[in-house]
């Protein structure tokens, strides 16, 4: 493929798949979401890229104006709903225009939820008239846990359930592609269920879990496949199979309480971490995936690293898998891929955190994420180099809005060292001191409990107007390079 | 009663023992005594009176779950109600 830096002589390409830093999009309105609203995308930054559209109204009866009018791209006048001010405690999927904020919304794919939104800043509500049986809500669980290069999000959307891969168009309900790979299973024990796949695009490597049903049985059979093909550039799925270079196995029981919680984190060294919402706590336990020859530690005691860690932030009521497959436990990657986490809810059906973040380049590395928020909250994303942020602010009046921001080092893969978090702050001289303390922590590998902070972003509400701000996620955002306003040269 | 562990703002941080002590021991945390049986959500350390609160103290999860709701709702409902009647003394002036 040809591109600029070939013709320029450049030694080095840059892929076409890979997005500029993080953009998310920010919704905001008054109280009853009609009188006044507006939505703009912002860059990680916190620079407006996105370009107007006519948001304008001055009557109470008509929540369409706009782009936001064509009724060809909206199921009900107020598809964005009325209420952004919920508290999440018993406004699930169904509720879907309170639960626009839960932070279920996103995960590492570039569709969202409930909604897809344009980096010119136009959102569109999806699923609208079969919203409860569309594929993200009933099987979005089965979907592959990435670990990519830098900048890139999942552009093609792989699941895998019993003993089958297919390729989807996105979110949508269609197949395009189809593979049984019954035939390269290699444990005896036959189990019926996948239930928690994950794939590593540099060592084109698939790691997947197969259950004894898609409930709470303990039995686990772990196949290792090693390709010399990577699944993201296969014109069919059954290439990436029909290339294995090696396929291992390891058998194990397993607490959990329902599998389509499981995620599946394929880290750069070969080693693979396990985890999922586990009641109100969750747990994490890491495995050897190197190869080991055939027949070879074929037990999880003898591949796996330490203990399985219970999640050691605080935790209260919440929902995961057990309570509807919708709520399965999400995974989510850092813009530069080298930090992952696997997250849930810290209440009820999506406010807060409990989060284990790990390094994708050493799972290993893991600590515990913890915010308690107990309602009206925002969703995680992306943001930046090697953070996230998001979950902050719920209403805006007369307040600069915040989210709670932190970022990782990219270098720090080291398991047997404390692993450092950046954090944000709501006033200058506190991200800023008059010190040389550092503005965050240094936590104990496994155990250790980051606390969130909040950082304020700059961005202002307006002052004596009600302003109930919705974080969204951005289904692209944007190419990589010096055209995008957060490049930072690199 | 039980030991808790609190981040600096007073906001729930993990009941555990080893991971709450590298808090207490890092600045990051305090420690302290909770009611038994309370669900994390409710409860805060008041960095004022050095103890810890317990949100809607006396009823159960169920009950504070619904006065919570209750509460929400209200405080919504005044709100909105509030920015109407400024909106309507400002299109009368």
């Amino acid at each position: 493929m040809s591109n600029l830096s070939k013709l320029f002589g450049g030694s080095s390409t840059t892929d076409p798949r890979k997005e500029g830093l993080p953009l998310f999009g920010l919704w905001g309105g008054s109280g009853d979401q009609n009188t006044q609203m507006n939505y703009r995308v912002f860059d990680s930054n916190f620079r407006v890229v996105s370009s107007p559209w006519a948001a304008v109204t001055s009557t109470t009866s008509n929540y369409r104006f706009g782009m936001l009018s064509d009724g060809s791209h909206a199921y009900a006048m107020n598809d964005h709903g009325t209420d952004f001010h919920s508290d999440l405690t018993t406004q699930g999927y169904s509720s879907w225009t309170n639960y626009q904020k839960s932070i279920y919304q996103v995960d590492q794919y570039p569709h969202c939820f409930h909604y897809t939104v344009s980096r010119e800043g136009f959102p569109t509500w999806q699923s609208y008239h079969q919203f409860t049986s569309s594929f993200e809500y009933q099987v979005g669980w089965t979907k592959l846990n990435m670990v990519l290069p830098e900048g890139v999000r999942p552009r093609r959307t792989f699941t895998n359930r019993r003993h089958t891969m297919r390729e989807f168009m996105g979110n949508s309900d269609c197949n395009c592609d189809y593979y049984n790979y019954s035939s390269h299973l290699v444990d005896p024990a036959v189990y019926n269920y996948a239930t928690g796949t994950g794939y590593n695009e540099k060592n084109k490597m698939l790691v997947m879990i197969h259950s004894g049903d898609e409930g709470g049985n303990t039995s686990k059979s772990i196949h290792i496949f090693k390709s010399s093909v990577d699944l993201n550039a296969t014109t069919r799925i059954k290439d990436f199979f029909d290339n294995l270079e090696w396929t291992e196995y390891f058998t194990d029981t397993w607490t959990n309480q329902n599998n389509k919680d499981w995620c599946v984190v394929v880290g750069n060294n070969c080693w693979v971490g396990f985890g999922l919402k586990q009641s109100n706590s969750k747990r994490y336990g890491v495995f050897d995936c190197n190869q080991k020859g055939v027949g070879v530690d074929t037990t999880g005691a003898s591949r796996q690293w330490s203990t399985w860690q219970d999640f050691a932030g605080s935790t209260t009521t919440s929902y995961g898998a057990t309570q509807g497959h919708q709520y399965y436990t999400k995974f989510q990657t850092t813009w530069d891929g080298t930090w992952g986490m696997i997250y849930s809810p810290y209440y009820y059906y999506g406010c807060g955190i409990n989060a284990f973040a790990m390094s994708l380049e050493n799972p290993r590395k893991f600590i515990n994420i913890n915010q308690t928020k107990s309602s009206r909250v925002n969703p995680y994303i992306a943001w930046g180099r090697t953070g996230f942020h998001g979950g902050k602010s719920d209403n805006c009046d007369s307040e600069v809005w915040q989210t709670y921001a932190f970022a990782f080092d990219p270098k720090d893969s080291d398991h047997t060292v404390d692993t450092r978090v950046y954090k944000g702050s709501t006033s200058g001289e506190g991200a800023m001191p008059d010190n040389n303390s550092l503005v965050g922590g240094d936590f104990t590998n496994k155990t250790g409990v980051c606390s969130l902070d909040a950082m304020r972003t700059g961005l202002h509400g307006g002052t004596q107007t009600t302003n109930y701000p919705m974080l969204m996620g951005v289904n692209w955002w944007g190419s990589y390079g010096n055209a995008d306003a957060s490049y930072g040269g690199k | 009663m039980a030991t808790y562990y609190f981040n600096n703002k007073g906001e729930p941080a993990t009941p555990f023992t080893v991971s709450g002590e590298e808090m207490v021991l890092k600045g990051r945390g305090i420690k302290a005594i909770a009611p038994d049986g309370i669900e994390a959500w409710r409860l805060s350390y008041n960095l004022v009176t050095k103890v810890v609160d317990v949100a809607y103290e006396g009823l159960s999860e169920e009950d504070a779950i619904a006065k919570k709701l209750e509460d929400g709702t209200a405080e919504a409902a005044a709100t909105l109600q509030a920015e109407k009647d400024k909106r309507a003394v400002e299109e009368a002036e």
